[in-house]
């Protein structure tokens, strides 16, 4: 970002011209190795998969016919149109859950933690340090039709045996669940740094002023940490859009999202034409939202800090 | 650090300058890999570096629960200090996907339906039979189906049934006294079944409706998908990985599943009642072997796994643990008894054969098979 901030050169450059030489010398030193990075691993790849959606590129040598047919199959009512927009609904409302349940984590660590603040930090964080799967499996003994949850209902007769509650494994419920949970520690992160970095005079200045604490909140505290929560908002947001571990392992059919069938289609779908306008379509409502995010939300004022 | 980075570059490079650049340079790495298409190896290396110049990091593409040290036992023998490394496929269409994208293990575990595909993708080369002792014990009709163009690009090993695998204490009996694939498809066990995540459903459809599964046309495929799309509200999940299926149907979330034997003798062993089912449409079944990848540089090595798969001892094996047949015609299934063997005809000769048995074969219209499949999956969670 800072890189392509517009200079403000002076015009009157010229006058040292072997000075000249060595910085753009050092630039090209500087920038080249992000610049190639970002090259061959994201524009590159990006294009070879533009390639593949209008069918330059194919699955099978020699069936290369260039056309747009993909594309158009994609926006004619297609179901995976549908699907998209499922995936948004789902990762809405991950997003929203995970701030909402974040905020208050955040807050006490940031004002209300004092010295523990970073134990504690790390104590939110120490889940993560085992493996996905087997956190995953974990859910799968809660929520099993023969699971925990399952069960307690069993031993209080609220449910009879073999008549589980048939949407706490395998369904959307399941996945939004498991992604609130797995993001919930990193949502905290962006609303933590916002909050610490909250000038403290301002709360004392708003008590003295006569304010109660629940208006200090609201009308100091939050407006100020608005753009932590807006970055961690959309820290959650993007990823999960085109999430498919989760949806695969406790998913089940009513779970499937629009990743899972982008995964499909470059796996056993052998329809790499089709995966790939999924795939752009994805990058580009993400870019979009992105950098519609990044300019009126600055962000980047929480980033700079 | 920023702030440094920008000292030096604002003097002397602007934003269009930048952006010019990294656009030329973009550009440039494109066409580079536009222009470089992926040569796929397709003719037969003449010559093969002797066995003992070989790596010998054997890698095999294989089904989980086949990495099991006594299915490859002589090759160990061989060589003791070189054992293979597995990479584990979860149906045949994701491990084509997989070589397609560039994977190149030296020899992959497929099943005999795929084979033309294996070879239309240009990927692998015929096996020098005369490389294996064990080949000649090996089925010749099985063998048979392994030849394309008259070179033999596949050899047969393991051979089993696909069909439902249920619950007996939880599936009423009225719903299996005259047994069919209706068992797969009913309502009254909605949210208790489990598919497996492959176009093998459509397949089972196809059957069901009437029509030869493995040879839809167009208006066929229609109907079959609409059939499923029709039906998979009551599916819990797709499985892909057997172990989690397993997990699944012994932790009682799933009753009524997409299964081969193995998963039957699995349940059975853990005490569960379960039973294996015999449609009236016939259950489906399959033989799985090896292919060879083109440009392995472990040629040798190769030979000789497959030539250990191919030992009676392996097929023993294999039978009396997975209860799966094999394709050595020197083993003895009767070890296993007249019930097992009432389940799962493996020493019957006649066991392949229609209209009993629809036996995996090469689906010219792939392609829409797949995409159908993808369909059902997306219309069941959109």
């Amino acid at each position: 970002m800072a890189v392509a901030t517009p200079s403000e050169a002076p015009a009157a450059a010229d006058a040292a011209r072997p000075g000249r030489f060595r910085s753009w010398l050092a630039a090209v030193g500087i920038l080249s190795p992000p610049v190639s990075w970002l090259v061959l691993f994201f524009l590159v790849p990006i294009g070879i998969v533009a390639a593949y959606s209008v069918g330059a590129l194919s699955f099978f040598p020699g069936d290369q016919a260039l056309s747009l047919g993909g594309w158009e199959r994609f926006f004619r009512g297609s179901i995976y149109l549908s699907l998209f927009w499922k995936s948004v609904r789902i990762s809405l409302t991950v997003s929203v859950v995970s701030v909402l349940l974040a905020y208050p984590i955040a807050f006490f660590l940031a004002l209300g933690a004092k010295k523990r603040k970073y134990v504690l930090l790390l104590v939110i964080i120490a889940p993560f340090l085992t493996s996905y799967l087997l956190r995953v499996l974990a859910f799968k003994v809660i929520l099993g039709d023969e699971g925990l949850i399952n069960t307690f209902f069993y031993s209080l007769h609220m449910r009879s045996p073999g008549h589980p509650i048939p949407w706490l494994l395998y369904s959307q419920f399941t996945v939004m669940l498991v992604l609130a949970y797995v993001w919930v520690p990193f949502v905290a992160l962006p609303i933590f740094v916002a909050l610490e970095n909250l000038d403290q005079s301002l709360l004392e200045g708003a008590s003295d002023l006569g304010a109660s604490r629940w208006q200090t909140f609201w009308r100091v505290t939050f407006p100020l940490s608005v753009p932590g929560v807006m970055a961690a908002f959309v820290f959650v947001f993007i990823p999960t859009i085109g999430e498919f571990v989760t949806p695969l392992l406790v998913g089940g059919t009513r779970g499937f999202m629009y990743g899972n069938a982008i995964a499909d289609l470059f796996g056993p779908g052998f329809d790499w034409q089709t995966g790939s306008v999924l795939a752009l379509f994805l990058l580009a409502v993400t870019a979009a939202l992105a950098l519609v995010f990044g300019r009126f939300l600055q962000i980047r004022s929480v980033a700079a800090e | 650090m920023a702030d440094d980075v920008q000292r030096v570059l604002q003097p002397r490079v602007d934003r269009r300058d930048f952006l010019r650049y990294s656009a030329l340079a973009g550009g440039a790495g494109l066409l580079a890999a536009c222009a470089k298409k992926t040569p796929l190896p397709a003719a037969v290396k003449a010559t093969h570096t002797p066995v003992a110049q070989e790596p010998g990091n054997l890698e095999v593409f294989e089904w989980a629960g086949y990495e099991l040290k006594q299915l490859w036992r002589p090759y160990a023998k061989a060589f003791p200090d070189q054992p293979p490394h597995f990479t584990f496929l979860t149906s045949d269409d994701q491990a084509l996907a997989k070589v397609r994208a560039g994977y190149r293990p030296d020899v992959v575990h497929p099943c005999v339906g795929y084979v033309q595909d294996w070879v239309n993708l240009g990927v692998v080369q015929p096996w020098d039979t005369s490389l294996m002792p064990n080949f000649s014990q090996l089925d010749p009709t099985k063998a048979a189906a392994g030849q394309i163009d008259g070179k033999q690009y596949f050899i047969p090993l393991d051979w089993g049934f696909t069909s439902a695998l249920y619950r007996t204490d939880k599936i009423d009996p009225a719903d299996v006294a005259d047994p069919s694939w209706s068992l797969y498809f009913n309502e009254k066990y909605a949210g208790k079944i489990s598919w497996w995540d492959a176009l093998e459903n459509l397949v089972i459809a196809g059957y069901y409706l009437g029509m030869d599964g493995y040879a839809m046309d167009d208006t066929q495929l229609e109907q079959a998908k609409q059939f499923l799309i029709s039906k998979v509200h009551i599916v819990r999940n797709f499985w892909t990985s057997e172990t989690d299926m397993d997990q699944d149907f012994a932790a009682g979330n799933i009753y009524i599943a997409y299964a081969w034997q193995g998963d039957w003798v699995s349940m059975h062993n853990q005490g569960l009642p379960v039973a294996y089912l015999d449609p009236k449409e016939g259950r489906l079944s399959w033989i799985c072997g090896m292919v060879l990848l083109a440009d392995t540089k472990n040629y040798y090595h190769a030979h000789e796994y497959a030539n250990a798969w191919a030992s009676a001892q392996t097929g023993q094996w294999l039978l009396e643990n997975y209860y799966y047949g094999h394709s050595n015609t020197t083993i003895d299934p009767s070890v296993l008894g007249k019930q097992a063997l009432k389940l799962f005809p493996v020493a019957d000769p006649t066991a392949l054969q229609e209209p009993k048995t629809h036996i995996d074969r090469y689906i010219p219209n792939r392609a829409a098979y797949n995409q159908a499949w993808d369909e059902v999956k997306a219309a069941a969670g959109a």
